[in-house]
This record gives structure tokens, C-alpha cells and sequence, in this order.
């Protein structure tokens, strides 16, 4: 730890929190998982902390007719277990250690913005939106947006909405060990059995999540994802070109992660487009209830 | 015969729970860097951020000048010898002149508080020339390379050059001799650390006399105390150790890092100092388990008997000499394995590089060898078309049969029992996918979706033996004290008194055990371990059972001789039993007695009359140094392991879920069954994570993931419950026939994890830890074999 010892705030709502952090370098504290282990790593410190485990509001969760609402105080283990949100449920019982689950939020994840954040991964293939208060009122930004503009001086983000499960929704994660290890790549994939949208990113391969387009529209094409996922040719086939597409994209992805000892660029770019057919494969497998939400994978 | 049997409950051989479990289980038991005492100093270190560089200045004076900051020192405030190591003083307490691995300190400062004590650190101005670091061993032994260190500064201590050691070890008739049939290859070791969770951590209290009380998680105070006291300039007495709470070593802790920083600042401050690292300072701050470059080749007859092993070994020792030195003495030595070898030219060589020192670590040279060796012999198998167990077992020494070094392997030796006893374990049953809904048990767990119609089952097999104590006529012995004394309740109870470094491998309780043995007590008062009694030697090499342990019975053995003596003499018996009590007299049950000559006397009333000391100093026999073809009887004795690894490969995505693993040991008389146990398993752990996930990794000689999100160990969901046979045979020379347990199965699990995945997707394996490309085919012209930085991709491959 660097400098004076912050200041530390415990505001009771939105409102008095975002008046705190529109102060010159104040940083929001919400499980804490990120930001104590920079500090003691030696960060420098913020003048003032604000925690927010006091703003209820921010822990809400809402089911609406066309949105699901997740406040950014709500932690993993709270998603974990969360029916309406299959897919945001199987991320985060993949996430970290029992104890960061417990500790760590959705709003934290986006704050942090690492890059192999788990649910950053899956929220991009969600279309999901991030929710933001500061000083100067309300705005909502994409995943990718609130990502690429990096969050702004007093901003807050206070939940993330995306649509609710009408379909099969799935994630997949791997990293050097059976349990409670950082991601070297993800994949999700998040199919709307009403539009029949295919929804899928990657990530551990660039500086952001990366959507991957291709493959989503072969997967939207070669499917009729209303009628039981029925599809020309071979469930395998599909699941395999998917799973070329998306390490074809990887591959050609702009701002790529640099190589490390363990993880060379080739193996993570074959291994999204391995997880990536796995993810399809359940999907093409999951049972079609329209009406219900269908959680499979992880 | 029931008086000879006799044992009390909690003696040797019972399964004896550890005195200290329940505080460590509960949180309470203090480790050594929850240390405090009112009104203490915070120390932190200042470290050099490049691989190499000249020092060109030190200038210090704005930290010192800052408001709470008590003491700055630096190497020139070094009162005695400017440099110190455990067998050769070379690696300066602070870089002076020039600074050789990324970590090096440069200075330290003690401040009111830790948070002032690192902004001091920042405000030390050094002016750094940065030079091109050596991190290649390969091109720093080369005969033309310029020398990292100035030659005359340790002169006569090292080979030559860059090269701390180089050994030519060369046996039989015929050293260089190839059979029939050949298999030869090159292996690459990454570098494992010990990853003890308790940073290291000391308490430094000035004295009166001009001396420092220090209490510190070590694992082996007298060493400890002798570095920093010619360091200090001080008299080795007016240097006190205390030992405190250590949380783990494997072999991390045997050398020093900040107890002489620590001593410096509470001398120059005349305060308290806490001095303590976080876990980036850990892994930066103390030596790591050598990575090695091995070339092997093993040939054999038709038959399948091993006909020559010829191999050269290339440790990477890092910037300073630590133990290298000895643990090339092992790799040599150990290089051709549990086997029966007629010819042997075994070359190693440990090499200075700008890399992190590289030193004692579980095994000590031996695990490298034996992932080579069992590579080797898994490829002589298949070229023979002979089954690898087949192989293992037909060629597995014996004792009488003679080493590499010529030295006859001494017995017991059941290293062919041990290979046999493991392949006849059951194999664990195929993955059942109604238990295991979602796939917790596939590689990758739950995470990774693995198809489990591309998973494959591999089963491999590793035999290995590890030397015991400390080898090449180092005469390591251990001192303990007893006393037997009426306690404040007035019942009798033995007080033992032992430097010997409790680390966790259970020396508290065994000890306790000893006294019981030996006293017929209940209550057993071990002492805080200091410097206040002789050395125990170094808690490492397997040896502290057998040497602290035979300490601990010598004492308590001399101290019940005495006492039945006094009974003897006050009762008035004759003289030859006066001079041989144990003849007619014998202490059991918190009573003497002697039914020949009517006695039972309580050890209470044996002790009005005042307790009773002893000292009893324990050597092992004594070794041989090598001579120049690397002959002679280097090792006091040797524990072998056999290992069974099970694993399933993912192989699309070539992730390893180790699924079982069985041990065979040879463990001598076992002491304590659960002690055993503990040391045997995490001994196992330690082996795997080496084989699959344990690296880290040096870019430039920069360590690049030094926390434990970057340097993964294994969790519990990547270690089997361990399927275990103990082999009990006593080992003849050593106190109740003990063996050390520790080393041994740390060798063989990462070969025999190794042999699992190699049999699962069919591929020689050549570098460990094996990473997930390695067993994947990955997209065509993109390859799979290039390591990226660090230079691991072998001269042959």
C-alpha cells in the first residue's frame, strides 16, 4: 500500500454513493476481491473508498416480461443458485473459490474488467446491458461499450439486464486445475429459442471478450432452434464447424492476449473452439421447452 | 518377554495425534509472523528489479530522513562478513557491487509501521546499470563465458568458471559401454517452488549485551545462527534462536533470507523488529528446487537386463551457490535409479546463471533424476516389448548389489516387493456417469464439459529411491537433553529438549513418543526449540526421526540408566547390577521394578530426591566423500518408493485429471501410522503438482507469476484419496528401525503421473511440468512444441 490511509465511506444508497465517488480518486469496494490484493501488492492507494455492502438497492434481483435485472452487489453464490438465470448460474459456480464466490459481485466483475473474467464472457454473449449512475444521472451501455470506454470517473455501475432464458444457455471454462483457478479461456454460448439468435463470445484470447459472429449466424442458419433444434446434418457436424469458427475467429482476433509459458496462442485458439462445439453440442441436446428456461452446461 | 514389549499408550508406534493440531486447526497456534511484542518495528526489503545490473550508487538518505522511519541499512552497513550461504559464503547479504537475480535485496528499512517502511523503500534512490543477464546454464558453463562472479571472491570453492560442481562419475568396466537395445532422450525440468503457505517471518529483539534474540520459522537454527553471526560480527553465544511457528518448509526455509536484514535493523535501531514477506516476497525471496536439462541413455540385452546408463545432467543453480553444490551430489548419484546397473558414466554439472538461486527442496536432486530414469525406463520397456513393471521388477536392486558409486546398496532394500506390491493394488473402478452427474471427476471438472467418449485412461508406474541423511561425509549429528522430573503436581514427568525445527513433519509428537517409550511417563514437556542446547542438525534430507529422534532416546536411554543406577545404589544391590541396572531393574508404568530382586519402587518416590539429566549427541555412521570418478560410500541409506498413477486425459483439450494413486514404501518401523500418513500423502501432492502444474516461470530471469493465481498448487479436487502400503522392514543402524518418509515419495509420483499420461495419449513426454499443448494436436504449421520464452525446447527434439 502506497499513500495516506483512504478515507472509507459506507453510503446507504445510489445516490449518496455516487455523490462520494465523484470525488477526485475515490474507488467503489464491493467483495473486495480484487481490490485488497492490489493494495496489498503494493497499488496505490485511492483517497477514498466507498463501500457499497450497505446500498441494498444494488442487491436486488427482478424478473420482468422481457428482462432479467441483477444488481451489482449480488454476489456468485447468490447467482449460483438463482433459477431464472440459468446461464449466469453456471458461470458463477465456475467462478474462483467457494470464498471468492461468497465475496465476490457482478459489479465488481465489471469494474475489475479482466479480461478472462468469467462473467464478462457470458454477459457479452447475453446482449446484456450495463446499468451506470453517476454524479450526472442514469446511462446504460453494452457489455462491450462499458468494456472499450473503460468505466468513467464517478460511474457506478448498478446492475447488468439482459434478456430472460428462452433457451439453452451455456458456459465452459478451463485453467490449470479441476477447481478454483482463473480462466485460460471461456465460451459461452446463449440461444433465444423465440428469435431463434444464437449469442456466443470467447474469452482468455483478447483484451475483451470477444463475440463471435460467424459462428453465430451458422449456428442461427443451420438450426431452427423453435422446433425442437432441428437441424440439417449431423448434431456433431454442426457442433464441429461451430467449434472451427469460433477458432478461426480466435485467430484472427484483433488486440490477442499475449502467449504465456504455459498457454501458447495456438492451444487457447483450439481450445475455444473445442469448448465452443462442446457448448453447442448441449445446446442441440438440451430438451426444447420454450416456455422454460433451460439451464444446462456447467 | 512382556516387560521388552511393553509400550504405553501413547508410545512409539501409536497413532498419536499432534499436540499442536487442534491450535492449528482452530486458528490459535501462532506462526512465526504473528509474532508482536509492543512498541516493534516493521522491516520490508528493498529488491533489485533486474536479472543483472551493476550498482552504481546506493543513496539512502531520504528514507532515512523520513518522519518514522528508524533504521536504513544497505551492505555497507554489514559489520561482519559481507556474504553467506549454507556450505559456500557467497551470496552477499546485500548486493553490493552488482546485483546477479531479479529479487536480490539491495537494502531494508524498520519503520514505525509497515505502511511507512515501503514508502521509505520507494524514496531509496539506486542507480542501476543493467547488464545482459546469463540465464542459459548451457551457454554460462561454456568454457569461454564471462564469469558472473569475481573469481577470487570464493576462490577454490567452485569447479571452475560458472560451474558451482561437476561430477564424471564413472562405473564397471566399461563406463560408456551401450547394449543391444537403446533408448535415449533429453528431459527438461521446469522450476518448482516449496510453496510453504506461512511466509517466512522473524521477530529480532536487540539484548543488553550487545546481541539479538530471534525468533524465526527456520529449518535449522544452528546453521542459521552461525551465517548471521558472522555476518553480525558478533560471537556465535551472543546470537540467540528461538524457533517459531512454521508453516511449512520443504527445504524452502534451510537457507537464510531476512534473518540477518532483521538482525542489522534492530541492532541499527536498538528496537524490536518484525520483519516478514508477503507471498511475491516468498516466492522471490528464498531458493527453488533446481530445474535440470537431463540427457539420458539406457541400453540393455535382449533379455531385458540393463547393460549401461549413461546421462549428463545440467542444473540450473541460479545466482548463488545454496546447496547446489549437494544436490548435484545426489542427481549424480541417484542418476541410474533403484536399479541394477553393471556400467554407469553419469556427468552432472550445477551451473551459476542470472536466474533465482536455486537450492534444497523436498527430494534434493532427486525427483529430476527420477523423472528421467522412469521416463527412460517406461521407452526400454516398449522397445523390448517387455511390460514396464516387468522391467522395473527384473532389474530392481537389491542389497549387496553395488551402486553407481560402487558402494553396495545396504539393506533392507525391498525395491522389487515395492514395484510388485503396487501393480497387484485394484485399479479403480471405469467413471461411473450416474455418480458424477456433472463431470466433477472429468479433467477439468465441472468447468470443461469433457466428452467422456474422448477421455482416455492412462496408468503409469514410477520406482525410485531417495538417500537419508545428509551424504559425502558430512557428519550431521543431532543433540537432544531429557530430564526426568516431579512435576509442580508432584507426578513425575520427562522434559525434553531439542533444537531440532518442527516444520510439520511431526517431530513434537514423536519426540513425546520417545520419552514415553523410553521413561514409562505419561506427561511429556517438550521445550520451545532454541539455540540454548546443541544442534539438531537441519529438519530436511528425511533424517530428523532417525538422528533428533535417536538423540531423543539416547538422552532419555542415559537418563533412565542413571535413575535405575540411584535405585540400585540406595537399595543397596550389589555392585555389578549398581554398574548394569537393567540387568534385574526396568521402568515401566511410572514404576521400577525388578522382580528378581523384590523391587517396585514409584518413579515418584525415585525422584525425591531430585531429577535427572542427560545429553546424548546421536551420529549416523560415517560416509565417504566421491572421489574423482565419482566413487566411493557416499550415502548413509536409502528409502525406496513405488508409485502407481491412474489418470484420465481429456484429449481434445488435453487437460489431466489424476484419478488414482497408490504408494508402496519402504518406511522402516513406522513410529506413528498417522504422522506416516500425512508426510506419505503430502508427499504425493507434491510430486504431482510438479508433473502437471507446478512451474515457475523465469522470462530474462524475471519470475513472471510469483503469487498463487499465477503458481497453481494442487486443491484437493486434484489429488486422489492415496491408496497406500507401507513396506516395514527396521532399518538396522537407526533408533528403533526407523526410516525417514518425507523425500521418497515425492520422487516417484510426478514419473509415475508422467507414465499415466504417456500411456493415455500415446506421446513421450519430455518437459514437467506437462502443460496441456503438449498433448493435443494443435492446427497444422502452428506445431506444439515451441515453449516460448525461457529457451525449454531441448537441443534434440
Amino acid at each position: 500500500m502506497k499513500g495516506a490511509p483512504p478515507v472509507l465511506y459506507r453510503p446507504g444508497t445510489v445516490g449518496e454513493a455516487v455523490r462520494l465517488l465523484a470525488q477526485p480518486d475515490a474507488e467503489p469496494l464491493a467483495g473486495g476481491t480484487d481490490l485488497v490484493p492490489a493494495l496489498r501488492a503494493g497499488a496505490p492507494r485511492p483517497r477514498a473508498i466507498v463501500s457499497l455492502r450497505r446500498v441494498l438497492e444494488l442487491r436486488v434481483r427482478g424478473v420482468g416480461a422481457d428482462a432479467l435485472t441483477v444488481g451489482a452487489a449480488v454476489t456468485y453464490t447468490e447467482l449460483a443458485e438463482w433459477s431464472p438465470a440459468p446461464g449466469l448460474a453456471a458461470v458463477a459456480r465456475c467462478v474462483g473459490s467457494l470464498q471468492v464466490r461468497n465475496a465476490g459481485t457482478v459489479g465488481g466483475a465489471l469494474g475489475s474488467a479482466n479480461p478472462r473474467g468469467d462473467l464478462l464472457t457470458f454477459l457479452t454473449a447475453a446482449d446484456a446491458q450495463v446499468l451506470l449512475c453517476s454524479a450526472r444521472g442514469p446511462r446504460v451501455a453494452s457489455v462491450a461499450e462499458f468494456l472499450a470506454g473503460g468505466r468513467r470517473r464517478g460511474d457506478l455501475v448498478t446492475a447488468v439486464r439482459l434478456p430472460p432464458a428462452r433457451g439453452p444457455q451455456v458456459f465452459f471454462k478451463i485453467g490449470g486445475r479441476q477447481a478454483a483457478y482463473p480462466a485460460l479461456v471461456s465460451c459461452a454460448v446463449v440461444v433465444d429459442r423465440l428469435t431463434g439468435r444464437v449469442g456466443a463470445a470467447v474469452g482468455g484470447i483478447a483484451t475483451a471478450p470477444l463475440r463471435v459472429t460467424a459462428a453465430e449466424e451458422f449456428a442461427a442458419s443451420e438450426v431452427d432452434w423453435s422446433a425442437r433444434g432441428a437441424f440439417r446434418g449431423s448434431a456433431q457436424a454442426v457442433a464441429r464447424r461451430f467449434g472451427e469458427l469460433v477458432s478461426a475467429a480466435a485467430r484472427q482476433a484483433p488486440a490477442q492476449l499475449p502467449a504465456g509459458q504455459r498457454d501458447p496462442v495456438d492451444y487457447r485458439c483450439h481450445a475455444v473452439g473445442v469448448l465452443a462445439a462442446r457448448a453447442l453440442a448441449r445446446c442441440l441436446a438440451a430438451p426444447a421447452q420454450p416456455s422454460m428456461p433451460v439451464g444446462v452446461g456447467a | 518377554m512382556t516387560d521388552s514389549s511393553w509400550r504405553p499408550a501413547a508410545g512409539v508406534g501409536a497413532a498419536v495425534l499432534r499436540p499442536d493440531g487442534p491450535a492449528k486447526v482452530s486458528g490459535t497456534f501462532p506462526f512465526a509472523g504473528d509474532l508482536a511484542v509492543p512498541g516493534m518495528l516493521h522491516a520490508r526489503t528493498l529488491r533489485s528489479p533486474h536479472a543483472r545490473a551493476r550498482i552504481r550508487g546506493i543513496d539512502a538518505s531520504a528514507a532515512a530522513r523520513l518522519p518514522g522511519v528508524a533504521a536504513v541499512v544497505t551492505a555497507a552497513d554489514v559489520p561482519g562478513l559481507a556474504t553467506y550461504g549454507l556450505i559456500v559464503a557467497d551470496q552477499p547479504v546485500f548486493a553490493a557491487e552488482e546485483a546477479r537475480y531479479a529479487g536480490e535485496p539491495v537494502a531494508a528499512v524498520a519503520a514505525v509501521d509497515a505502511a511507512t517502511a515501503r514508502r521509505a523503500l520507494a524514496a531509496i534512490r539506486v542507480d542501476y546499470e543493467p547488464l545482459p543477464p546469463v540465464t542459459d546454464p548451457e551457454l554460462a558453463m561454456a568454457p569461454d563465458a564471462e564469469p558472473l562472479y569475481p573469481p577470487d571472491g570464493v576462490h577454490g570453492q567452485f569447479s571452475h568458471g560458472n560451474i558451482y560442481r561437476e561430477i564424471d562419475l564413472r562405473h564397471g568396466d566399461d563406463p560408456d559401454r551401450v547394449g543391444p537395445v537403446v533408448v535415449e532422450d533429453t528431459y527438461v525440468i521446469g522450476m518448482q517452488d516449496q510453496a510453504f503457505l506461512a511466509p517466512e517471518a522473524a521477530l529480532v529483539v536487540p539484548g543488553a549485551d550487545g546481541g539479538v534474540d530471534i525468533t524465526t520459522a527456520t529449518q535449522w537454527l544452528h546453521s542459521d545462527r552461525e551465517q548471521i553471526a558472522a555476518c553480525l560480527g558478533l560471537p556465535e553465544e551472543k546470537v540467540r534462536l528461538t524457533l517459531g511457528g512454521v508453516g511449512g518448509a520443504f527445504g524452502g526455509r534451510e537457507d537464510v533470507t531476512l534473518q540477518i536484514h532483521g538482525a542489522l535493523l534492530a541492532l541499527a535501531a536498538g528496537a524490536p523488529v518484525r520483519i516478514a514477506y508477503d507471498r511475491t516476497e516468498s516466492f522471490l525471496g528464498h531458493p527453488h528446487r533446481h530445474p535440470a536439462r537431463m540427457w539420458f541413455r539406457h541400453s540393455a540385452t535382449r533379455d531385458g537386463d540393463l547393460v549401461a546408463v549413461q546421462a549428463r545432467i545440467i542444473l540450473d543453480g541460479g545466482a548463488y551457490a545454496s546447496s547446489s553444490q549437494a544436490v548435484l551430489g545426489n542427481s549424480v548419484t541417484h542418476a541410474a535409479g533403484p536399479y541394477r546397473v553393471p556400467n554407469a558414466h553419469l556427468y552432472g554439472a550445477a551451473v551459476r546463471t542470472n536466474n533465482p538461486p536455486c537450492g534444497a527442496m523436498r527430494g534434493f536432486g532427486v525427483p529430476q533424476v527420477t523423472i528421467g530414469h522412469e521416463a527412460q525406463m517406461d521407452r526400454l520397456a516398449d522397445a523390448l516389448g517387455m511390460d514396464p513393471v516387468e522391467l522395473r521388477a527384473r532389474n530392481a536392486i537389491a542389497p549387496g548389489d553395488r551402486l553407481p558409486t560402487g558402494a553396495p546398496m545396504p539393506a533392507p532394500m525391498p525395491a522389487r516387493e515395492l514395484i510388485e506390491l503396487v501393480a497387484a493394488r485394484p485399479l479403480p473402478p471405469p467413471r461411473d456417469p450416474a455418480a458424477d452427474p456433472h463431470g466433477l471427476a472429468l479433467p477439468g471438472g465441472r468447468g470443461a464439459g469433457a466428452d467422456p467418449a474422448r477421455v482416455r485412461r492412462g496408468v503409469g508406474y514410477a520406482l525410485g529411491i531417495k538417500n537419508l541423511m545428509f551424504s559425502e561425509g558430512f557428519d550431521d549429528d543431532a543433540t537432544a537433553r531429557a530430564r526426568l522430573e516431579l512435576g509442580p503436581d508432584g507426578r513425575p514427568r520427562a522434559w525434553v529438549h531439542s533444537a531440532c525445527a518442527e516444520v510439520g513433519q511431526g517431530f513434537v509428537t514423536i519426540a513425546g513418543q520417545i520419552a514415553r517409550t523410553e521413561l514409562g511417563v505419561e506427561e511429556v514437556v517438550l521445550a520451545p526449540a532454541d539455540t540454548g542446547v546443541g544442534s539438531a542438525g537441519s529438519t530436511s534430507a528425511s533424517r530428523q526421526t532417525w538422528m533428533s529422534g535417536g538423540a531423543v532416546r539416547g538422552a532419555c536411554v542415559a537418563v533412565a540408566d542413571r535413575l535405575l543406577a540411584r535405585v540400585a545404589r540406595r537399595l543397596g544391590l550389589p555392585a555389578p547390577v549398581i554398574e548394569a541396572p537393567r540387568r534385574v531393574l526396568s521402568l515401566r508404568c511410572g514404576e521400577i521394578v525388578g522382580p528378581e530382586v523384590g523391587v517396585r519402587v514409584p518413579l515418584a518416590e525415585a525422584l525425591a530426591e531430585g531429577p535427572i539429566d542427560a545429553e546424548y549427541t546421536h551420529h549416523h555412521r560415517r560416509t565417504e566423500p566421491l572421489d574423482a570418478d565419482g566413487q566411493g560410500d557416499a550415502h548413509v541409506a536409502f528409502a525406496a518408493a513405488a508409485h502407481r498413477a491412474v489418470v484420465d486425459v481429456d484429449l481434445d483439450l488435453g487437460l489431466v485429471r489424476v484419478v488414482q494413486m497408490t504408494l508402496a514404501q519402504d518406511c522402516g518401523t513406522v513410529v506413528n501410522p498417522l504422522a506416516l500418513t500425512g508426510q506419505v500423502e503430502g508427499g504425493t501432492a507434491q510430486g504431482l503438482g510438479l508433473a502437471v502444474m507446478e512451474e515457475l516461470v523465469t522470462v530474462d530471469g524475471i519470475v513472471t507469476n510469483p503469487t498463487f493465481h499465477g503458481y497453481l498448487l494442487p486443491t484437493a479436487a486434484d489429488v486422489p484419496a492415496l491408496d497406500f502400503v507401507a513396506v516395514t522392514y527396521p532399518q538396522p543402524d537407526a533408533p528403533y528401525g526407523v526410516k525417514g518418509v518425507g523425500e521418497a515419495p515425492t520422487g516417484t509420483a510426478t514419473p509415475a503421473v508422467l507414465a499415466a499420461i504417456r500411456a493415455a495419449v500415446g506421446r513421450d513426454l519430455r518437459f514437467v511440468p506437462v502443460r496441456p499443448a503438449d498433448l493435443v494436436d494443435l492446427a497444422a504449421g502452428t506445431g506444439g512444441v515451441d515453449r516460448g520464452p525461457g529457451g525449454r525446447e531441448p537441443a534434440d527434439a
